[in-house]
């Protein structure tokens, strides 16, 4: 097995953060990720689409994070941008955009799950992420920016969150949610986080490794690739 | 007094690490807010068993020492460090060794 390549899903460039997408794909390059998906917030996003800077041996994927509050408006939403982007994430955050982003198979990750008392899963919603694979993204920058009875709160939301995905077989994503390239950290110190924060580790290596790679391949099927839905059979006599 | 075997020493780990900051800082802020970040993460008992020591720091590229065993809570709570004399900033981790001097030549002098 050769050594992993990192992906870092969820980094907020200029106007949404506070850096240029060219200064953060090059201290995420010098970090050691692979690639990173810009994917600003939906309702502020700029007039024209910002160019991808192109660096060689690391990739920036074109992504989104859809913030809505109406679940069939968000419906609309992933179908303008579904076609445009690589990572199609949404901003969840009440009981029903969570569960129309959840039942959306369109829909790669959902971010913030959490709202007023509720860790913003339930056996029901897991259960339809697994069905729809939908990945429930651990976005850092909240985990790391907040002390005390905050960061207390989230974490056992998240531990919740983790329980329920372990059963129903979700996969998780790990990124950084950067708004600024302070808010970057390594892939080693990502995954030891996620580690100390109750992951093991395989299932943290997975989250910051296989499945960011598995939503690329299914948002940009190359040649080869088998389509949802669709069956090869081989052998002589099927016709 | 006599110096301790190798074998019977407590075994260190050495994290060389590198600042990226907004505003320079100087060693003892960093001591001050990686030991702060450190027990608010870990809690003040697991942070004294990771042992944790700003052994040098210069140029914005330092060494820090913890315990063998306790790696990844050193790295984690290096990660969750975000603010330095309310600054932003952050340690990122060039590698780990388990000697001094084989941390200094393979991750701090290797790029100069």
């Amino acid at each position: 097995m050769g050594k992993p390549k990192f992906y870092d899903f969820c980094v907020h460039a200029a106007p949404d953060g506070d850096n240029t997408i060219e200064e953060l794909s090059s201290l995420a390059r010098h970090f050691g990720y692979s690639g990173i998906a810009l994917a600003n917030h939906s309702d502020k996003l700029p007039d024209k689409k910002p160019a991808l800077p192109s660096i060689e041996g690391f990739e920036v994927f074109r992504g989104i994070e859809l913030v809505e509050e109406n679940p069939s408006k968000l419906h609309s939403l992933i179908g303008k941008f579904r076609s445009s982007t690589d990572v199609l994430i949404v901003h969840g955050g009440s009981e029903s955009i969570n569960r129309a982003a959840l039942e959306n198979p369109r829909v790669d990750i959902l971010n913030h799950p959490a709202f007023d008392k509720s860790s913003g899963l339930n056996q029901v919603l897991a259960k339809a992420a697994a069905e729809n694979g939908v990945a429930i993204g651990i976005p850092l920058r909240p985990l790391l920016h907040s002390r005390g009875s905050r960061r207390i709160r989230m974490l056992s939301d998240f531990k919740a969150n983790l329980e329920l995905a372990r059963k129903y077989d979700v996969s998780l994503v790990l990124c950084s949610d950067a708004m600024s390239c302070y808010d970057l950290r390594s892939p080693m110190e990502t995954l030891a986080f996620a580690e100390v924060c109750g992951l093991e580790e395989d299932e943290a290596l997975d989250a910051i490794s296989t499945v960011p790679e598995k939503i690329i391949k299914k948002n940009r099927p190359g040649p080869g690739y088998v389509r949802e839905g669709i069956e090869v059979l081989e052998g002589e006599d099927i016709f | 007094m006599k110096r301790l075997l190798p074998s019977l020493r407590a075994k260190k780990r050495y994290l060389a690490f590198e600042l990226i900051s907004e505003e320079p800082a100087s060693r003892g802020d960093i001591v001050k807010e990686v030991i702060s970040s450190a027990s608010s993460l870990l809690g003040d008992i697991t942070t004294s068993d990771c042992d944790i020591k700003v052994l040098g720091f210069e140029n914005g590229k330092g060494i820090i020492q913890c315990s063998h065993a306790k790696v990844k809570e050193t790295r984690a709570s290096m990660a969750a460090l975000t603010r330095i004399n309310g600054k932003r900033a952050t340690l990122h981790v060039l590698g780990t060794s388990g000697t001094v001097k084989r941390a200094t030549e393979k991750f701090l002098q290797a790029e100069n």
